[in-house]
């Protein structure tokens, strides 16, 4: 029987790999299930304030547009469509499927049942230290359809 | 949301969060809780195709994580081989200027695979000793008197 050998190199794929997001669901119901709920959100704004340190500090420099350009970014990647709206001082992304909940749906992985807080605490958290704040408006946990809103802090 | 390109550092830093409330018991805690709960795809895989079955998984994974790598399958020798010349995870954390990546990130790989492979009848021979430098190699070669 001959031995076979596969070799491929890191140009000749894209890089995406949407079972992290089981991966990332698992990590969530591990940490809600030993740790609590409130040890979820303390991990995500963890995370948050640390891995999105320059997109936080871009924020600052040039506001919403920062936000706007990160997530055009992340949906476009990811596949999914998002109704992006900006201004000076709001922006509303609306999702009909969250690409995350729908590929683990559509292949059998768990969804925690904290999995929004990946937007909620995020959002928040992204905004903490800027003029903005984020709130959640409306989601389903079926399919994470979601209204995310960014608004200026009132003075 | 956390993109599936950004899973990396959130994984890492989850690692880092565990070990700060529960010590490496709770990070260890949560790998076997990984393997358990998220590697069906792998131990099925396994069980349906014998040693061919770890091809048909990392072909999959390692493919949409554009790894650099090298993998072998000798199925008469029972061997299946990953040399991994660059890794997508620890080259990605290693690129990171602003944040440190966990001290065992790798670490994770040994017991996932190991804990699923083992009791399946085949011996994980994996080579972390290159780590830092975003290589490996791992080895799964059936024990000796298993048949498949």
């Amino acid at each position: 029987m001959v031995k076979e050998v596969i070799r491929r190199t890191a140009s000749d794929n894209v890089y995406l790999h949407k079972d992290f997001h089981g991966a990332l669901s698992a990590g969530i119901e591990y940490l809600e299930r030993h740790f609590g709920q409130e040890a979820v959100r303390q991990y995500l704004r963890q995370f948050a304030i640390s891995y999105y340190a320059p997109l936080i500090e871009a924020v600052r420099e040039r506001g919403l547009v920062a936000l706007y350009d990160h997530f055009a970014e992340v949906y476009k990647e990811e596949g999914a469509e998002a109704r992006m709206n900006l201004t000076e001082d709001e922006l509303f992304i609306e999702l009909d499927a969250c690409p995350a909940v729908a590929h683990m749906r559509q292949h059998g992985y768990p969804v925690a049942r904290l999995f929004y807080e990946t937007a909620k605490t995020v959002n928040e958290a992204l905004c903490e230290s800027t003029p903005f704040a984020a709130e959640l408006l409306d989601y389903d946990r079926q399919t994470g359809r979601s209204i995310q809103h960014f608004y200026r802090r009132p003075l | 949301m956390i993109s599936c390109t950004e899973f990396i550092p959130a994984y890492s830093e989850l690692f880092k969060f565990l070990e700060q409330r529960g010590g490496r018991a709770a990070v260890l805690d949560f790998w076997n809780y990984l393997s358990d709960n998220f590697l069906g795809n792998l131990k099925s895989a396994v069980e349906a195709n014998g040693i061919r079955g770890c091809r048909i998984y990392w072909n999959h994974t390692l493919n949409e994580e554009a790894a650099d790598f090298t993998m072998e399958l000798d199925e008469e020798a029972g061997e299946f081989r990953i040399d991994m010349h660059h890794c997508p995870s620890m080259g990605r954390l290693l690129e990171l200027t602003h944040i440190e990546p966990y001290h065992d990130y790798c670490g994770h790989c040994d017991v996932i695979y190991r804990r699923i492979l083992e009791p399946l009848g085949y011996d994980y021979i994996a080579d972390m000793s290159h780590c830092h430098e975003a290589k490996c190699s791992l080895l799964v070669k059936k024990k000796p008197g298993k048949t498949e």
